[in-house]
């Protein structure tokens, strides 16, 4: 499959008459790629996007950077977030970004894709081991900032419309359901969540 | 439909459009009466409003909502999980309808104000009540005996249950009386395996059967059948699940007799001394203010239980200074909700070459299963669990380690264990101090005295909540779940969205407002048949025993009228 094929090409959308102004105008900064005003700093966005692309790098499939993760969290947390969880969040990038750093204090947006990987791989695993700590002593939780900016990614991927109409395949709507149907990684996950609860 | 009709008296008026509105409607015009609906929301159109088919991707925000437009304008609302970046459109912005709680019991207090009201939301769960529960006020002693028993109402559950469509297995329980079902959706794998082990682990006295919904699984009454898109919750244009928009109101529409008008805000009930009836109602138009009096010769309000209960508070006249149809003073006392949320969750092993497809909007149920046979040293009373299962899918990502192409790709193919999880309904014991009054100084945005809720959760719901925990856990462990973990409720009245009582019913006058067929005892053309009228909450989702007693009332009514008695 070709990339272009894949790219978020958001056109219009008959969801579009059904939201407040306001709503269509945010919808429209993360389509058009403008930056919400006041939003993230380039800097932060240059970050969001290094750690998008190292935990869901571009295969043949499309990467987060490929469907426009970093712009949808700069909407989200620049236009959702109440102002003290925002001022949290943008307070704790630099935290993140200090601990991506390589050796010799190099950023990690200059590091290379394997470095970026070991960076991600220890500040994971040291970040595991201090949320174990912070609940045993019922203390903050050192690196929520980066679990945070985790959570952000995996959900704008899966749902850009790229991945989750010809990826994940979340608007397959089937007209029936069935409890118990076979599944093997081979056969993936398309066709939704699997989720059966009122 | 009828609209902004310029005639002002009708054979009947009914105050409200959502379940039972929509109920009274149909039976009233079906059986010969001109009918005003007023409803204080606006209107709906179905294929313009309704929203369950907008994809993550065309939203800004991608479901996670405007956290800020939410907390401004919708801060109590928002608590419910409908109110969301989809759905927050179906419920009542806070500032313009506010009210008061004491500040160490708050209460939910979550509203939809459109044609069609809360139907449009609802979660669909429909339960028949049995004589464990129209007797349980009389053998505990909490409350008042209820006027009625299965006997009076069964025949009212048959006649709803084949109008509307009812999903479900019939189970044999005389506690949960089966009823009119459609074939039932599937279980889950992994709940069809839980459920002969759970049964054999308690000799066969906990139960978990699929849920019983108002959603078509087979074309029903010229309504469509599910399609298993997932979101009832934000509308259906198929009209699949149960709801006054698809299927009341069309069938007051085909009488001829109806009239719907929305935007209209009824501030007040007006009575008549002369004949000791009420003549009509006050309304405020939502959007321009301007007031009208409707008039008729037999009141229905269905405005839901609060909103009716602060509708009757509002209307006070010489003969009811303390509020219509108040002379027992029990007008705003013994107000419920279910206590809900306690339980437990786990992960079943196994079942990893399995999955399920298609969005089943329906979960699956534990009925009572306490103090049914034996008495618990505890409590009183019991409650029912709901809950379902499913695998955890790509969201699982977010608390995994890993980067790259690999946990891309796992999150991509697989979809991580199954879950299996059930949280508790309980039922809540009527207390006189569990009470909605007015606010002295508190008015919504058309100027009407606002209400003041007062309910407290007290030693029997905390009691029976640290069961549903331990039962649910128990049920787990036998059903082969490991990782199981218990999860307390934290939250506080209202929540479970079943606000009942506050003009309950009664043998005799001086200890309810209403009689055995939702009829007040001191007006005799006024009929209350939602939630108010409840003397007791059952552990069972309540909508289907409104909608029962709705037809009922109205069938009632109009022999009464009939017989020259209204």
């Amino acid at each position: 499959m070709k990339r272009r094929d894949l790219l978020c090409t958001i056109g219009a959308a008959t969801a579009l008459a059904l939201l407040p102004r306001d709503a269509i105008a945010a919808w429209a900064r993360v389509a058009s790629g403008v930056a919400p005003i006041g939003g993230l700093s380039d800097a932060h966005l240059a970050l969001i996007g290094a750690v998008a692309d190292t935990l869901l790098p571009r295969t043949d499939s499309p990467g987060a950077v490929d469907v426009g993760v970093p712009a949808f969290v700069n909407v989200l947390v620049s236009e959702s977030y109440p102002p003290d969880d925002r001022k949290a969040f943008v307070a704790g990038l630099p935290v993140v970004e200090a601990q991506l750093r390589g050796r010799g204090g190099r950023p990690f947006v200059a590091l290379s894709a394997d470095e970026r990987g070991d960076r991600i791989a220890d500040i994971e695993d040291r970040g595991l081991v201090r949320r174990a700590l912070s609940r045993l002593l019922r203390d903050g939780e050192p690196g929520r900032t980066y679990w945070k900016l985790k959570q952000l990614i995996i959900h704008g991927y899966f749902t850009s419309k790229p991945v989750g109409e010809r990826v994940y395949q979340l608007d397959v709507v089937t007209g029936g359901f069935e409890g118990s149907v076979p599944f093997s990684p081979a056969t993936g996950a398309a066709g939704g969540e699997g989720h059966a609860h009122a | 439909m009828r609209t902004r009709d310029e005639e002002t008296h009708f054979d009947a008026i009914v105050v409200g459009s959502g379940i039972t509105g929509g109920w009274a409607a149909k039976e009233l015009t079906e059986r010969g009466l001109r009918t005003l609906v007023l409803e204080a929301g606006g209107p709906i159109d179905p294929q313009k409003d309704f929203v369950e088919h907008v994809q993550p991707w065309e939203v800004p925000f991608r479901g996670l909502g405007d956290r800020v437009a939410l907390e401004r304008d919708y801060p109590i609302q928002r608590g419910c999980s409908a109110c969301d970046e989809y759905g927050h459109k179906f419920f009542v912005k806070d500032h313009e309808n506010p009210y008061t709680t004491p500040t160490d019991a708050p209460f939910s207090w979550f509203r939809g104000r459109q044609v069609g009201g809360r139907s449009i939301t609802w979660s669909r769960q429909v339960y028949r009540w049995s004589d464990l529960d129209f007797e349980a006020n009389a053998k505990d002693g909490h409350g008042n005996d209820w006027p009625i028993r299965y006997r009076d109402v069964e025949p009212w559950y048959t006649y709803v249950e084949r109008f509307i469509g009812v999903t479900g297995a019939r189970e044999g329980l005389a506690h949960l009386p089966d009823g009119e079902f459609l074939p039932p959706m599937e279980m889950t794998c992994v709940e069809a395996a839980a459920r002969p082990r759970i049964l054999k682990a308690f000799n066969g006295e906990r139960l978990i059967t699929i849920g019983r919904a108002a959603v078509l699984t087979q074309p029903h009454n010229g309504r469509q059948a599910c399609h298993y898109c997932g979101p009832c919750e934000r509308g259906c244009v198929t009209h699949s699940y149960f709801n006054s928009l698809a299927a009341t109101l069309p069938a007051a529409e085909r009488t001829g007799r109806l009239t719907l008008r929305p935007n209209s805000v009824v501030a007040e009930v007006l009575y008549d001394p002369r004949l000791g009836k009420v003549s009509g109602v006050r309304v405020i138009d939502a959007l321009t203010l301007e007031e009208t009096e409707f008039t008729s010769r037999l009141l229905f309000l269905c405005a839901s239980a609060f909103e009716s209960v602060r509708l009757l508070l509002n209307s006070r006249s010489t003969r009811f200074p303390e509020g219509l149809a108040n002379s027992s003073g029990t007008l705003g006392r013994y107000v419920m909700d279910h206590h809900w949320g306690s339980g437990a969750s786990g992960t079943m092993p196994g079942f990893m070459d399995r999955r399920t497809l298609g969005r089943r909007p329906n979960g699956v149920y534990i009925p009572r299963f306490r103090n049914v046979k034996s008495q618990h040293p505890d409590f009183l009373r019991g409650y029912g669990m709901q809950g379902g299962s499913g695998r955890s899918g790509w969201g699982r990502g977010a608390g995994l380690s890993g980067y790259g192409a690999s946990f891309k790709q796992s999150l991509i193919d697989d979809l991580g264990s199954w879950y299996l999880y059930a949280s508790g309904f309980g039922e809540t014991l009527p207390h006189p101090d569990n009470r909605l009054t007015l606010d002295p100084a508190e008015r919504d945005k058309w100027g009407i005295p606002a209400a003041r809720i007062e309910v407290r959760w007290r030693e029997n719901e905390r009691a029976m909540d640290e069961d549903m925990m331990v039962a649910m856990a128990e049920m787990l462990n036998a059903a082969g779940c490991t990782d199981i973990k218990t999860h307390g409720s934290d939250h506080p009245p209202g929540h479970a969205v079943h606000e009942m009582g506050g003009a309950r019913m009664s043998r005799t006058a001086d200890e309810g407002v209403l009689n055995g067929w939702n009829q007040a005892w001191d007006v005799k053309n006024l009929f209350i048949t939602d939630g108010a009228c409840m003397a007791s909450t059952g552990w069972q989702n309540p909508s289907m025993t409104y909608m029962a007693l709705t037809a009922r009332a109205a069938s009632y009514a109009v022999e009464a009228i009939n017989r020259g008695e209204l």
